[in-house]
């Protein structure tokens, strides 16, 4: 029986600048998650005691994020649940100048994005979803397809702040 | 040669030195110059040729709306033309060419045109260039490209970055003289977002090179505490060397940063030019008025330049315009130039007011009233000029002429969604209209006057907006001493007595006498007058002439300006490269790149890629040996239907469709019925438009009871979602239905040929033999003894026995790798997208190729498949349409050459046999050919006129580009295999 090698959509070095830094996340668990908003509290509470973390995804929709692989949410019927753990790629971005760095792709006003909030947006071409996760940190999610395209823009986008 | 630079004054740093070249010949200049300054300081003030008659010309302006001293700078990929030396700062190691002009500036042959100018008069080209129609081709088209441009683009690639940035903010305020610094500082102390944009790479505006005295400092000094407090504010953001170009819906400005147009090499990780979308709550107009020339006989002569531009070289860049000046003027403007050389020292001999009266004026010039300049003599350098007052002419001895017509107000961005321009009488001038939102004006844009009431209103404005936005702003004022009062201009349009030619449009070269023949000759509405002169066309667009212009066609056809009106303002402002437009979307980063899960496995078996929109799919696998395409992708079809073959199918739309009405959902999608389809099986479906035509096909599989796993075709992927969205939001709200894309989660793989069950059982755990996994049967499947859970569907795209199985993309390439490992010794190869092109012709499936948009299900032979019980499905009703089952419509059908030898092409048409090649004989079309190595044979799909009554009647294949008659044969779509024998082999 041959081996089953997990061959992650990115194998790219982390970039750092000073005020700058890209890298790849782990490929773990992305579960896409469609139910009702009001039994979001429900959802939170079964995703905790999963070790999976709820990011907001449109009305109704939600991802289920872990950095560990194969984690499972069970869920009443009224919530789907689909797997996009390979289907989804996560590209942690992060710096003071992570906010001019995101506005060379995207038409989203950062100013009002507060920590917690995410939503999908274009950058350049690219559709991507973006978490705020901290004051100068970003969570961006995309099409594996598309992971290498936008980490290539996320790369120019970023050169000016990268030290070579 | 007489321009130079004062010993004293100005703000540019004397202790820099800058070296540049101009044609070759090395000048130098300081930093703070601008290519136009410093020229200036060497003397230089030949700078161009004009476009039609080739005359010198000099530089103008000392801003954005030059006309004339447009220059190509830089080499190599880095060859910008048509770059206005007034807005180009100076660096070390510029080089500057003049343009249009050979073998010299100074010498320059093109300047024979000026003694044909009789005959090139305003409509030359409609009157000349009519007859003998032969000769349009080849004469005159291509001697009018070659006289046409302006400037010549380089051939070799721009090396350099461009970048798009968004911004937002409260308020943007556009230029930063005394109006637009007020606005910024209330707003920015207020504490609201602001970003201020100036054109000009130091922020200030006029104030830098005015002499007045604003709150006990000089006017820069002023502007500088201004802009040193605006840094200090963390919501302020300045965007000096960035012009606001246009005004777009819901507020957003475009505005192009040029970041690194001011150095010799530009640093690799920056851009060279940044495109700005700034989304603005507000914004503020405070781009100032643009000075108007006088249309006097040589009023391009080099040393002839407007006022406010002379003021700006003598006291920003401390450049005096000549030895012995005078000033022409209809306003007061005229008087602060005149009061400013007289205080540095240079001679003034006369200020010549086109009025009656003026204001007091306490220096030693002779100022003539009443009186006009009818020309500038001197060719390439003025050197007199003739000046009519009390009914007589004098010549009199200069070498510089400072003009100014009054002032047209910068209202461009104002009226570039569709507003209009209004003439004030009061005023002499157009003015932005009044019911503008989202913009408001401040400064001599209004058409307003001096230093203080522009501070005032800049800080007024932005107050309001501030407390509009909940913010309380302190109103700012300044106290002004030793400005000049600033009274609007007395209209002077048409001057009498004039002898050379008296120039409107410099750019274009459009005098006086041109506006005049346009209105005789019946074209004197302000648009035709703007296509028959070209007057305020080009780099320019008019922003000197247009209002000259009008007020002449006014006088010639004995309206007012206001009757006249503007021709459209547009966006943009100034002209915009095309590398800024395209940002980093250029070459390899034209478009992304979707990449399968496959793509380095099919990498590592040597597959060539071919686009297919934005993925690369593998479209053959080349061996050692093979030279031509068709060699691998012949031995690629053989190979699957003697062995077996895997193809990467994983960019295939995905689409996990779930919840309690998921069955009643597909449906209704479909146009075959769905609704019996049991568990664990796949059923191809047919979906159609509202129309009744065919809009999307693929496989769908009953993955649980409310679980379906749909697949559409590459191309219709992300249509096909929305369309079903739409329909579960909008059409059947009521539907509990979820819908989500899972392509990008699955590697999704077909394994075709007689070997295939051998070898995929290999790696799938349970029992896949014809009774336990039929043909259709799909459903998930544990993999390499329960390490992985995949899907398995029993369907076939190539008439063989075939399966597609779907693994977590992550895997894809390990799970590819296992099969050819297990089907090695079964003769396995990977096949690419062309092989499974000529396989499916071979069995007549059909792609988008013939479900075009045009056809029904009857007409592509799946007529049958379409429900006739289900209640509804999107497309029933349309579909009953009469025409959609006429006889005359095109089918689907197979065609192949009767001679095995001859070939045809996609896209040919069918004729009967005999019948001649005319569009009434038109039969119909071929939408698929391929060489069949199966049948040795090229093979076609066609959609024919009765196509699947014809089989057997021969045919001509007519290729109209090629002129090509090709004798076929009609026949069965379905040339390989029509029993299906080897699909249950």
């Amino acid at each position: 029986m041959p081996d089953l090698i997990h061959r992650p959509a990115l194998t790219k070095e982390p970039l750092v600048g000073e005020r700058i830094r890209l890298a790849p996340m782990p490929e773990g668990t992305l579960l896409e998650v469609r139910g009702p908003q009001a039994e979001l509290p429900a959802l939170e509470a079964a995703a905790d005691a999963a070790g999976l973390v709820i990011r907001t995804n449109g009305p109704d929709q939600w991802f289920a994020i872990s950095g560990q692989p194969m984690l499972r949410l069970d869920l009443p019927d009224i919530f789907s649940v689909t797997d996009q753990s390979h289907g989804r790629v996560r590209i942690a971005m992060e710096g003071a100048a992570v906010d001019d760095v995101l506005a060379k792709g995207m038409a989203v006003d950062l100013f009002d994005f507060k920590i917690g909030a995410a939503t999908t947006a274009l950058i350049g071409h690219i559709t991507t979803h973006i978490a705020r996760l901290d004051r100068d940190r970003f969570e961006l999610t995309v099409l594996r397809s598309f992971a290498e395209s936008l980490w290539h823009d996320l790369e120019t986008m970023s050169a000016e702040f990268l030290d070579r | 040669m007489t321009s130079y630079r004062l010993n004293q004054g100005g703000l540019v740093d004397r202790a820099t030195t800058l070296d540049f070249t101009f044609d070759g010949r090395s000048f130098t200049g300081h930093a703070g110059d601008t290519l136009a300054s410093a020229l200036l300081a060497n003397g230089q003030r030949l700078v161009g040729r004009s476009f039609k008659y080739h005359r010198p010309r000099g530089i103008l302006t000392a801003g954005a709306a030059e006309p004339n001293a447009l220059m190509t700078i830089g080499s190599g990929g880095r060859t910008e033309p048509n770059t206005r030396a007034t807005m180009q700062e100076l660096y070390a190691g510029l080089e500057a060419v003049s343009q249009n002009r050979w073998p010299s500036l100074d010498r320059d042959v093109g300047a024979l045109n000026s003694l044909l100018s009789p005959f090139l008069g305003a409509g030359f080209y409609y009157k000349t260039f009519m007859w003998p129609a032969a000769f349009w081709e080849k004469l005159y088209e291509p001697f009018i490209r070659k006289a046409a441009g302006l400037g010549r683009a380089t051939y070799e690639a721009d090396p350099d970055a461009y970048e798009k940035v968004w911004a937002h903010c409260d308020l943007l305020v556009v230029g930063s003289g005394p109006a637009g610094l007020s606005s910024a500082l209330t707003a920015g102390r207020a504490g609201l977002r602001v970003i201020l944009a100036d054109e000009h790479h130091a922020l200030g505006g006029s104030l830098l090179s005015e002499t007045a005295v604003i709150d006990g400092v000089s006017a820069p000094e002023f502007s500088a505490r201004c802009v040193e407090e605006l840094r200090s504010l963390p919501n302020v953001r300045l965007l000096p060397r960035t012009t606001v170009l246009g005004w777009f819906d819901s507020n957003v400005f475009g505005a192009l940063e040029r970041v690194q147009k001011h150095v010799a090499v530009p640093a690799a990780n920056r851009p060279v030019e940044r495109f700005w979308r700034i989304a603005a709550k507000h914004a503020i107009l405070a781009t100032g008025a643009e000075e108007r020339p006088l249309v006097f006989g040589g009023n391009d002569t080099p040393g002839v330049m407007t006022a406010t531009a002379m003021r700006s070289y003598l006291n920003r860049f401390g450049v005096a315009p000549g030895k012995k000046v005078a000033i022409f003027t209809t306003n007061n403007s005229g008087y602060a130039l005149g009061s400013d050389l007289e205080s540095a020292g240079v001679a003034l001999t006369a200020i010549i007011d086109s009025r009656a009266d003026g204001p007091a004026y306490s220096g030693q010039a002779r100022i003539i009233r009443n009186a006009v300049v009818t020309d500038a003599f001197g060719g390439k350098s003025l050197t007199s000029i003739r000046i009519k007052h009390d009914g007589r002419f004098e010549t009199m001895d200069v070498d510089a002429l400072g003009m100014s017509g009054g002032f047209s107000p910068v209202i461009h961005l104002a009226l570039h969604r569709g507003g209009k321009a209004q003439w004030s009488d009061e005023r002499a001038a157009f003015l932005a209209p009044d019911d503008l939102k989202g913009i408001a004006l401040a400064g001599s844009v209004t058409g307003a006057g001096n230093i203080a009431e522009s501070v005032a209103q800049g800080s007024t404005q932005a107050a309001g907006l501030a407390s509009m936005m909940g913010k309380s702003a302190a109103a700012m004022s300044a106290s002004v001493e030793g400005e000049m009062e600033n009274r609007p201009s007395r209209p002077l349009w048409f001057i009498p007595d004039v002898i050379g030619k008296a120039f409107v449009d410099f750019q274009n070269d459009v005098h006086r006498a041109d506006l005049k023949l346009a209105a005789q000759e019946g074209y004197g509405h302000v648009e035709l007058a703007k296509r028959y002169t070209t007057n305020g066309m080009a780099t320019d667009q008019g922003k000197l002439s247009n209002v000259n212009a009008i007020g002449l066609l006014a006088q010639a056809r004995g309206l007012s300006p206001a009757e006249v009106g503007t021709t459209t303002f547009r966006p943009f402002y100034t002209p915009v490269s095309f590398g800024a437009l395209s940002g980093a979307s250029k070459g390899k980063h034209f478009q992304p790149v979707r990449k399968s899960p496959l793509h380095d496995w099919a990498a590592k078996h040597g597959a060539v890629f071919v686009d297919t929109g934005l993925w690369y799919r593998s479209a053959w696998f080349p061996r050692e040996g093979e030279t031509a395409w068709r060699e691998s992708v012949d031995r690629e079809v053989l190979n699957v239907r003697s062995n077996a073959g895997l193809c990467d199918v994983s960019m295939l739309g995905k689409i996990e469709i779930t919840g309690r009405d998921a069955t009643t959902f597909v449906d209704r999608v479909y146009a075959n019925g769905f609704a019996k389809l049991p568990v664990g099986k796949a059923r191809y479906g047919l979906m159609l438009r509202e129309d009744g035509m065919i809009y999307d096909d693929g496989t769908t599989s009953r993955l649980g009871e409310n679980r379906y796993y749909m697949t559409t075709t590459t191309a219709y992927a992300a249509p096909v979602m929305s369309h079903l969205e739409f329909c579960a939001q909008a059409l059947w709200p009521e539907l509990d239905v979820r819908l989500a894309s899972v392509t990008d989660q699955w590697a999704q793989m077909a394994i075709a040929g007689p070997k295939a069950r051998t070898i995929l059982q290999g790696i799938v755990d349970e029992d896949i033999s014809e009774a336990a996994f039929g043909f259709l049967a799909a459903r998930e499947v544990s993999l390499f003894g329960g390490k992985l859970t995949g899907m398995l569907f029993r369907i076939s795209f190539s008439g063989e026995l075939a399966y597609e199985i779907a693994v977590p993309a992550g895997y894809g390439e390990s799970v590819a790798d296992a099969l050819m490992a297990l089907g090695e010794p079964h003769g396995i190869c990977a096949y690419g997208v062309e092989a499974l092109g000529v396989m499916r012709v071979e069995k007549g499936f059909i792609t988008h190729s013939e479900i075009n948009g045009t056809v029904t299900p009857a007409d592509v032979g799946l007529g049958k498949m379409v429900s006739r019980t289900k209640q509804d499905f999107i497309g029933k009703q349309m579909l009953s349409r009469e025409g959609l089952s006429h006889p005359s419509r095109l089918r689907l059908a197979g065609v192949m050459p009767l001679d095995p030898a001859h070939t045809f092409k996609g896209g040919a048409h069918i004729l009967s046999k005999g019948a001649e090649a005319t569009l009434e004989n038109d039969q119909g079309y071929v939408t698929s050919y391929a060489w069949s190595p199966t049948l040795q044979s090229p093979i076609a799909l066609a959609l024919i006129v009765n196509g699947p009554d014809r089989h057997g009647e021969e045919v001509v294949v007519w290729n109209g580009l090629l002129n090509e008659f090709t004798p076929a044969r009609i026949c069965d779509p379905v040339f390989f295999d029509p029993a299906n024998e080897k699909l249950h082999a």
